[in-house]
């Protein structure tokens, strides 16, 4: 079985040529600055070096690439000069993430990324094609033709249905919960100082005090006493009310932006897989591939419990998720991480529910947590003691002999307050923090105001091991440490500290026996 | 002779029939690396160390040369470095011992399991079942001695490659084919 070759979508040159347009802004921006400012007045001029370079190599691009479908691979071919065939075996495709923006929506067309166990960027970017060629495209590489061709419609009809769908009021909750905000607030700023369209001097030059004068002269009475100037009521005031006006303002952008990205987030079971969709502007579906899900991390910050909420992420081998949340925050730090959202929002208690469905491996409700040690305390509070101590010494000292007219024995309020806290708070935090071993997965959790629980499977272990700090031996402790394929820098893993060395190797054993009797498939 | 004991004997203990190596390194007992590891370490930390340390003092000698450096600078100057690097060459010359003392290996059927540190211990266990590929490298010091690094791939990230050096060569060969997963479905 071999299809004819397949084209791009006619409008492609668009969509390529806008890509690379991107890619030049900044040369420009640096073209028009060396040229003095000059180049702006010549667009003619400027558009000739950037945009029309551009143009010919999207419509250059668009004639040359090709791909088509084999029994067992996509053959992409691409190149002028240089031909470049790449074979890209379907069981080696993760995922084909479709992103479509409005201009896209408007067109009928959208972008795919074919996206492989190498990580970092897709292997393949087809940009763009029509709405029923992606089809095509997914049925091919997924494998969902033998699927739906297996499994008559009785059994994918109920498989049709959610699995989970983010109402606009959750979103609404979730831009409450994070500070997505500055996010915002950070692009505008960004973008802003770009363009530099305001004017230094001016802003300088401006003789504020009598901006100010004349706009008191023109306020309405009522808010008369407020601008009684030079009070100190006033003062503190306006800098509450700008205060308390910024933060709303945060909250709002944060609201607003968790609505734009994720509007209608919608779970769906696709196969073995999951297939998430959601965007307001830029609609974006991918493919969640749930067999390749390395680690599960629920977490919940202080917010989140508050309102009685968590969050769901994924930690998939390989993949670079397009359009997830995580990866493209790092994206621009230049880390490749592989976690995504499976939701970026559910009811705490759903999360149980939701995960069994997903991964039956990991049922939360059914784990017996264990305790790690309560010395553990004693030692938390022993480190920071390290560091206030001679902090202690040295405040008292000043206090006893410099020129501040208190007793030394003030100094003594720094451990008193530092150590208590330390210790409720390492008390806090040893108690919630546990482990589980089920007979299929080990679970982790730890945290104090905001809480995390991570899960991974015996399947996708790789190697355990088990770590001793010249202090750990002093007091009998050990760490164990499970790792897995993907793992990113970031994100709660399974760390788990402060255990009595027996146990510790008990669990060293247990892990590795059931790694050895399992057997790893990507 | 393999199969004659399969059929006769239907044991599912696979050590016998399927291992490639001598039950003398499968043994499940800890071993230590070829002690002559101690010495390649020296051979090639030692001149390293020299390197490194030779070069400052082959410029403040110039610049003492030169008339740029005053002696009342220059000799003191020398004698701390070259105190640090008495300090540097014992330093190394005792933790390659402490080193080996606390490096162990054990194999089994299912796998490779490392303990090292000498301050911060480590115990890390690797299942056969998740090794990718081993390789077997030889330095040019390693080489005279004939030892061998024997380095472990997994799909991991953190033990993404775990190496351990020192290892008789033959052993390290012998290692490799014994972890060397010999399933043929992941051809990929």
């Amino acid at each position: 079985m071999q299809t004819e070759p397949r084209r791009l979508h006619r409008w492609s040159w668009l969509f390529i040529s806008a890509g690379s347009v991107r890619a030049l802004i900044f040369p420009a921006i640096g073209a028009v600055l060396a040229s003095g400012g000059v180049l702006l007045t010549r667009l003619d001029l400027l558009s000739l070096i950037f945009i029309v370079p551009a143009l010919v190599y999207a419509f250059v691009k668009q004639r040359v690439y090709s791909y088509r479908f084999t029994e067992s691979e996509l053959v992409v071919r691409d190149g002028l000069l240089t031909r470049n065939v790449r074979h890209i075996p379907y069981e080696r495709i993760h995922n084909v993430a479709l992103v479509r923006n409005p201009i896209h929506r408007l067109l009928g067309v959208t972008s795919a990324r074919i996206e492989t166990a190498a990580g970092g960027k897709p292997e393949a970017s087809l940009r763009v094609l029509s709405m029923e060629a992606a089809e095509e495209l997914r049925r091919y590489t997924l494998g969902e033709v033998e699927k739906t061709a297996e499994t008559d419609s009785p059994t994918t009809a109920p498989a049709d249905t959610p699995l989970l769908q983010v109402p606009d009021r959750e979103l609404v909750r979730l831009g409450l919960i994070s500070n997505r905000g500055f996010i915002v607030i950070a692009a505008v700023l960004g973008a802003s100082s770009q363009f530099q369209w305001w004017d230094e001097d001016w802003i300088q030059d401006q003789d504020w005090l009598a901006f100010y004068e004349s706009a008191r002269a023109k306020a309405p009475a009522w808010v008369g006493w407020l601008t009684e100037s030079g009070t100190l009521a006033f003062g503190v005031l306006l800098t509450v009310v700008l205060i308390l006006l910024f933060l709303v303002l945060l909250r709002l952008f944060s609201i607003a932006w968790y609505v734009v990205r994720y509007h209608g987030f919608t779970l769906r079971r696709k196969g073995e897989d999951l297939r998430a969709e959601y965007g307001l502007l830029t609609h974006v579906s991918s493919l969640i591939p749930i067999h390749r899900v390395q680690l599960v991390t629920v977490s919940a910050t202080f917010l989140h419990r508050w309102f009685g909420r968590a969050s769901i992420d994924l930690e998939t081998a390989g993949t670079s998720e397009a359009g997830s949340e995580l990866s493209g925050q790092l994206a621009a730090s230049g880390v490749a991480t592989t976690r995504q959202w499976l939701t970026p929002i559910i009811e705490a208690g759903r999360v149980g529910e939701l995960l069994r469905k997903v991964l039956p491996d990991i049922d939360l409700e059914a784990v017996e947590w264990k305790p790690i040690e309560a010395r553990a305390v004693g030692r938390i509070v022993k480190r920071v003691a390290i560091v206030v101590v001679p902090v202690t010494i040295g405040v008292t000292a000043i206090l006893t002999f410099g020129p501040i007219p208190l007793s030394g024995w003030h100094g003594l309020w720094l451990p008193l307050v530092t150590l208590t806290t330390t210790w409720l708070i390492a008390r806090a935090w040893v108690r919630r923090a546990g482990y589980a071993l089920t007979d299929r997965a080990i679970f982790f959790r730890s945290g104090w105001l905001g809480r995390q629980i991570s899960a991974v499977r015996f399947v996708n272990m790789q190697t355990v091991s088990m770590r001793q700090s010249p202090f750990d031996r002093r007091r009998r402790m050990a760490s164990v440490a499970v790792d897995t394929a993907g793992a990113g820098k970031i994100g709660h893993r399974i760390q788990i500290p402060f255990l009595d060395v027996e146990v510790a190797e008990a669990i060293l054993l247990r892990l590795y026996d059931e790694t050895c009797s399992t057997e790893f498939r990507w | 002779m393999h199969e004659l004991e399969e059929v006769g004997n239907p044991d599912p203990d696979p050590l016998p029939a399927r291992s490639p190596v001598p039950p003398s390194i499968v043994d499940g007992e800890e071993h230590a690396v070829d002690p002559r590891s101690v010495r390649v370490a020296r051979l090639v930390g030692i001149p390293t160390i020299l390197i490194i340390a030779m070069l400052p003092m082959i410029f403040i000698t110039i610049g003492w040369a030169l008339g740029g450096i005053p002696n009342m600078v220059y000799l003191p100057l020398l004698g701390g470095l070259l105190s640090i690097l008495a300090l540097a060459l014992s330093f190394t010359y005792l933790w390659t011992a402490a080193r080996h003392r606390h490096l162990r290996y054990r194999v089994d059927e299912s796998g490779l399991r490392i303990r090292r540190g000498v301050f911060w211990r480590k115990v890390i266990l690797i299942p056969t079942s998740r090794v990718q590929h081993t390789d077997v490298s030889q330095g040019p010091v390693q080489r005279s001695f004939e030892l061998a690094t024997l380095t472990v791939h997994t799909a991991g990230t953190e033990g993404a490659s775990i190496s351990l050096a020192g290892l008789e060569h033959a052993t390290a060969t012998r290692l490799c084919d014994h972890l060397q997963p010999d399933r043929g479905t992941d051809a990929d």
